[in-house]
């Protein structure tokens, strides 16, 4: 009888909590008449504007969802909505995206950009960029980042992460032809001799944007890594020494290389960075390419390969030579928005949320206080930043602005220029530095 | 034919089951249906609800370009007023929309900016040949602020004459502040595509929408795996014609629609998708709520089937618990029903028999009565008649006291009386009884006891005799003259050190029973009928009365006979062992230490042995001739010497003979041999040699010896209790009965006593408070009796303060003949208890005892 009852109690409470249910189901809120709630003041926007690649939809780009996490945390911290507003040129005849980002800069089309090394120069001496010393995030910043995105005193640009290129080799095929990975030129040639020689065409693989950093390799070698640094940046600002005699090495190099075959100039010239090169690279036809950092660990570049990828430096009598140009944020003098973009900056390079972008993308970060260990194929090329030996592929202490500036000229060159011509070009810039 | 109503029970839950799977499967068919026609419309209403959408977004750009193409006329109408057009237009600042103005005069390839710079067309692409407001408008570019653009050109007229063409540069950028913030719960994509150049104009502008597919129509079909070439030729042919197109496609495995929405006549397409959930959103709402409110009814459906089933089954296990009652109770009525026919039937077949019984003593009775009365002179007949009419009287008493047994046991009345008793004396007296009966009708009678350990017991030893003497008595009854019968007492193993357990067989070769006999051998009133057993005498409650006595024991009874082959009855008992039965005393104090046993078998040398065992004597055993040289030289090593006298009956007497020559004469010399053995008297002369009979038993040797030892001493004390004569003694007798009081005064005057009567209890305690001392050698107390009752009576005399009021034996004689009558009597005060009819024999021997 007991349980009996103990079930009865259980169904009618059942029923209860059904006829309670169904009675608030039919009450009526009396809320508001009005049923559009008003939004709660004016969204505060903060336009960005960065560059976007043509990528496979199906690849994860780790350095975007690295950069989109901290943006996130802005966005989350400041309550602020970021907007992204991109350019990528469809092909070598469209604006490049520098050009695009200088004529949007000096328009004041928006408030923050990222920005490639000549472009930072070029847009901090027209006072087109606002000063970010500043920011309490600076502080955390290594000497050299600050070296080199200061431009008259000021902090014009401050990257998320510390860009070095190398050689993408494939180490499959060094191995299977007995190479050594090469220190100098004279061993890079000899190993694109031994491969061309094997049957391969064309043992490297370029576009039309980064063959400069075999002529920073060779050119600044000794100027960063000589113990007389300062000296020497001076003697070229005041004219007393000639870039065209530090770039002459690394342009005959690059015109040895495109006369015995090694590079393909003409398609080097119109093609885009990664597009071009990348899958001979791939596929295992290309033992060699030239690649930023990140690339080794983004699926979208050369973060997953088929064979061992190692990245060394460049060859140059000092050994193998990372090059680092400086990328980075810059926030534009008459920005709309200044004052978000500033506190958005102060926390998308905060070392918290470098820590964040650091260990997702595992680059070298900006910041001395945060430090991530990199993935295995990068070891070589971490190991000599690690000594402190690499050169730098802009710098905005030096008045002529180097790798824009040599970008083009060795285009020049692809285009068929002597390499003379390509001297004079450069020593007709200085001359107008000077001037 | 009985599993019928099982299987159709098992079957009864199937069309239950298939209802409910019915009533499940409409329902969910209903539902579905209801579902997908919901969906269905919600998707019609969903794609109309895009195509609106998007026609608003249409027309707000379309609205845009008018705007600015109505502010160009305005600007050209303006220019053609003023003076020099150029100049005018050199007023103008770059604003959000507008950015650069430039006017080229009629026939010149050259203009000039509104900033100042030297302008021309060729920088711009006009060939598509897209109007706006009739106005020709360039391919989209990239413009000098980086930003996507277009130019209209639209000329300006002065006085019908044109004078020059007004150009200006718009910029999208500007019109993303009318779009809308992304659409469908900001789950749409949407771009703003160049349909001259397919390139994509304007982006989305969150993050994580970023991924590819933003370039151009070429990225968009690549990023999105837009392979169809159908769809392609379709896609193209609206841009070509400047159509709308919608389609299903899946993207990244979602599933969508895929949008390209002709804005301005096709000069820009809003191009994009939208994921078919995103769209459905209320349809899968209502479906949503539709399936959980069906998965709420099916539940509440399934709660009242599974309370309705739960309802059902426990009414069902009542219904079978009532039944099964109904059933059981109908079966123990129906056994009560045979029980009772049978008990009927039995009952007048046992009036019958009683009848029989009865009457033929009676007959007997009155006709010696009557016999009597003729020849009352002739003193022989008269005690020949009296003898018959006694032997009739004590059948007849027989047959009152079984029935009252009979009754007694059924009605739960019986208690047993434990008591000390050797298992020597039970056999004994059972042979003393059966022996004589089995001699009568010419049988053999042999009693056998083998394996038993202890002798001295404890029990019931009157009920004990019950049980034996109606075995054996039927045995004898029932064997025909000549036969054999059999008693068999056989030790088992004990259960407990304190019961000996036992087994009793008697068999016999008589006439047997018939297997249907045997089922109801033990029910009270049966008694087996055939022509041969008709002759004998009986009540059919022997067996009855046997079995009870043996169940109250707590022993078993069976029996296993064959018709003309014999029976036998086994009965097994356990009996408490006496405790502290140490004998060894006796035989210390009678100097016996070794017992010689002359006997070649050895299985009565065990169970001698086995028997001794307590009694610390050493016993020898062996055969004649080793005895006689043992003995030879011996000088007095045993003390007592047993000789078998079955083994030994061929050469006994003179093995006897030899013995006693060897044997000091000290030495008795007892012979173990059956009752009434021929030829064993000649042995029995031989000195100092007497007969232990068998089956051998301490008890039985110990009082042998105590009767050798101490001569006629102890056969004094083994004598039983003299009947005392009554001669002289006078008695107060409480009799209502005229007719009892007159054969007591007889039977007393015969036995040289008086007696004075008391009708009552009253009466006869009035009379002994009166009466002088020493009146009256004993009271002899009726107990039913008017007024007052014996027990009451005797009370009353025990309470009177009269000398020997006490003391003075009063004998209860009553016809409550049941062992708590007597009890009853004793605590009443009364000393002993005689049952009617009056045995004089008995009260003699009662009277002896209290009587002085």
């Amino acid at each position: 009888m007991i349980e009996r009852k103990g079930k009865k109690r259980q169904i009618a409470g059942i029923l209860a909590g059904l006829m309670v249910l169904t009675l608030t189901a039919c009450g009526r809120d009396d809320g508001p008449k009005n049923l559009i709630q008003e939004e709660n003041g004016e969204e505060r926007i903060i336009n960005f504007f960065s560059p976007m690649e043509k990528t496979d939809p199906d690849a994860e780009n780790v350095a975007r969802s690295a950069s989109d996490l901290t943006i996130a945390m802005a966005e989350e911290k400041l309550g602020v909505t970021v907007t992204y507003k991109t350019y990528t040129a469809e092909d070598y005849q469209d604006k490049t995206y520098d050009e695009v980002t200088l004529e949007r800069a000096r328009n004041n089309m928006d408030d923050v950009y990222l920005l490639n090394p000549d472009v930072i120069l070029a847009l901090g001496e027209e006072g087109k960029l606002l000063d970010l010393s500043g920011l309490e995030s600076a502080k955390n910043l290594r000497e050299i980042i600050r070296t080199a995105n200061t431009v008259d005193g000021k902090l014009v640009a401050i990257p998320q992460e510390v860009v070095a290129y190398g050689l993408f080799v494939n180490k499959d095929m060094f191995d299977q032809y007995g190479l050594a990975l090469p220190e100098t030129p004279e061993e890079f040639l000899h190993c694109c001799e031994v491969f061309q020689e094997n049957g391969i065409k064309t043992p490297v693989g370029a576009n039309r944007w980064w063959l400069e950093t075999f002529v920073f390799a060779q050119a600044f070698a000794d100027l960063y890594n000589g113990g007389n640094t300062e000296a020497e940046i001076a003697a070229l600002n005041s004219g007393e020494a000639r870039y065209s005699d530090y770039m002459r090495p690394g342009f005959e190099f690059l015109k040895e290389l495109m006369d015995k075959g090694y590079i393909d100039a003409e398609k080097a010239l119109v093609s885009e960075a990664i597009d071009g090169e990348g899958e001979d690279f791939l596929s295992g036809k290309t033992p060699i390419v030239m690649a930023y950092w990140g690339a080794a660990n983004a699926e979208t570049a050369y973060g997953k390969t088929d064979f061992e990828m190692q990245v060394i430096g460049f060859p140059s009598d000092r050994g193998q030579m990372p090059v680092m140009p400086m990328t980075g944020f810059g926030i534009g003098a008459e920005a709309e928005h200044a004052e978000d973009a500033l506190q958005m900056m102060d926390i998308i390079l905060s070392d918290e949320a470098l820590q964040v972008y650091s260990e997702t993308n595992r680059v070298i970060s900006p910041s001395k206080n945060v430090s991530v260990e990199c993935v295995p194929a990068l070891k070589p090329l971490n190991d000599r930043i690690e000594e402190g030996v690499y050169v730098l592929g802009s710098n905005a202490g030096m008045k002529v602005e180097q790798w824009g500036n040599t970008c083009l000229i060795v285009r020049e060159l692809l285009g068929g220029a002597t390499v003379d011509e390509c001297m004079a070009e450069f020593d007709k810039l200085q001359d107008e530095v000077l001037e | 034919m009985k599993e019928k109503p099982v299987e159709r029970e098992k079957h009864r839950g199937i069309p239950l089951l298939v209802s409910i799977v019915l009533v499940f499967i409409v329902l969910g068919t209903t539902v579905y249906a209801v579902a997908q026609k919901t969906t269905g419309e919600m998707s019609e209403a969903a794609i109309q609800n895009l195509s609106e959408s998007l026609d608003l977004i249409q027309y707000t750009i379309e609205a845009i370009f008018r705007n600015q193409t109505e502010f160009q006329e305005l600007i050209a109408g303006e220019a053609a007023a003023a003076k020099d057009p150029a100049e005018y237009i050199r007023t103008f600042q770059k604003n959000e929309t507008m950015v650069k103005m430039a006017f080229i005069p009629a026939g010149k390839a050259e203009g000039v900016s509104n900033t100042g710079e030297i302008f021309s067309e060729k920088d711009l692409d006009f060939s598509a040949g897209h109007t706006m407001n009739d106005m020709p408008v360039s391919k989209s570019y990239v413009n000098y602020m980086g930003a996507w653009a277009h130019t209209v050109k639209c000329p300006v007229r002065r006085e019908d004459e044109e004078i020059g063409t007004l150009y200006v540069e718009y910029i999208y950028e500007s019109m993303d502040r009318s779009l809308p913030d992304g659409f469908y719960n900001k789950q749409a994509t949407l771009y703003v595509m160049d349909a001259e150049s397919e390139r994509f104009i304007l982006t989305p502008k969150r993050m994580g929408k970023r991924n590819a597919g933003h370039l151009n129509l070429d990225d968009f079909y690549r990023a999105n795996e837009i392979v169809d070439p159908g769809i392609r030729a379709e896609v193209a042919r609206s841009l070509k014609e400047g159509t709308n197109i919608l389609f299903y496609h899946d993207i990244r495995g979602v599933s969508a629609l895929i949008y390209m929405w002709s804005v301005n006549d096709g000069t820009i397409f809003l191009v994009g998708y939208v994921p078919v959930e995103a769209i459905q959103q209320e349809g899968r709402s209502v479906n949503q709520s539709i399936l959980l409110v069906v998965t709420a009814m099916l539940v509440a459906f399934l709660a009242c089937v599974m309370l309705y089933y739960f309802n059902w089954s426990q009414q069902d296990r009542i219904r079978k618990e009532r039944e099964a009652e109904r059933k059981l109770h109908n079966i123990q009525l129906a056994e009560a029903l045979r029980a009772a026919q049978i008990a009927s039937s039995s009952k007048t077949m046992f009036l019958s028999n009683m009848s029989h019984d009865i009457r033929t003593p009676m007959n007997a009775v009155l006709g010696f009565t009557t016999l009597l009365a003729k020849d009352a002179d002739d003193p022989v007949k008269v005690r020949e008649y009296t003898k018959k009419i006694t032997a009739s009287g004590q059948h007849l008493l027989g047959l009152i006291n079984d029935v009252l047994d009979v009754s007694k046991i059924e009605s739960g009345k019986v208690v047993l009386n434990f008591e000390k008793f050797t298992l020597n004396d039970v056999i004994s007296s059972v042979e003393a009884i059966i022996l004589p009966m089995a001699k009568a009708k010419g049988q053999e009678f042999h009693v056998e006891v083998s394996g038993i350990r202890h002798e001295y017991l404890e029990g019931d030893e009157t009920r004990l005799n019950q049980i034996l003497i109606n075995l054996l008595s039927n045995a004898v009854k029932y064997t025909q003259e000549g036969g054999h019968i059999r008693l068999r007492i056989l030790g088992l193993k004990q259960y407990s050190a304190q019961y000996e357990h036992m087994r009793i067989e008697v068999e016999d070769d008589g006439y047997g029973m018939t297997p249907e006999y045997l089922e109801t051998i033990f029910e009270p009133f049966t008694r087996a009928e055939n022509s041969t057993t008709n002759k004998v005498q009986g009540t059919g409650l022997g067996m009855a009365i046997t079995k009870s006595i043996v169940g109250l024991m707590g022993g078993t009874i069976d029996v296993s006979s064959e018709l003309n082959r014999g029976s036998i009855f086994t009965v097994e008992l356990e009996l408490r062992i006496q405790e502290g039965q140490e004998d060894s005393l006796f035989w210390k104090t009678k100097g016996i230490s070794r017992i010689l046993i002359v006997d070649e078998d050895p299985e009565n040398c065990d169970n001698v042995r086995e028997l001794m065992q307590d009694t610390g004597v050493m016993l020898d055993a062996m055969g004649i001739e080793k005895a006689l040289n043992c003995l030879q030289g011996d000088n007095g090593s045993c003390q007592l010497v047993l000789v078998d006298w079955d083994v030994e009956k061929a050469e006994g007497i003179e093995a006897v003979k030899a013995l006693r020559r060897v044997l000091p004469d000290a030495v008795p010399i007892l012979l173990l041999a059956e009752y009434d053995t021929e030829g064993i008297e000649e042995a029995l002369r031989v000195e100092n040699t007497h007969l232990l009979t068998k089956p051998f038993f301490v008890s039985a040797l110990r009082e042998k010896i105590a009767e050798i030892w101490k001569d006629g001493e102890s056969r004094e004390e083994m004598k039983p209790e003299e009947a005392k004569d009554l001669e002289g003694l006078h008695f107060l007798a409480a009799e209502d009965n005229g007719i009892n009081a007159e054969i007591l005064i007889e039977v007393l005057k015969m036995e040289g006593a008086t007696c004075e009567v008391a009708e009552n209890g009253r009466l006869a305690v009035e009379r002994f408070e009166k009466a002088p001392e020493d009146e009256f050698d004993a009271i002899l107390m009726d107990v039913q009796m008017p007024v007052m009752n014996g027990y009451e009576a005797a009370r009353a005399i025990r309470s009177l303060e009269k000398k020997g009021a006490r003391q003075i034996p009063i004998i209860a004689m009553t016809a409550n003949a049941f062992a708590e009558d007597e009890k009853e009597a004793l605590a009443a005060g009364m000393n002993a208890h005689v049952a009617k009819p009056l045995d004089v024999e008995v009260l003699r021997k009662v009277i002896g005892k209290y009587v002085g």
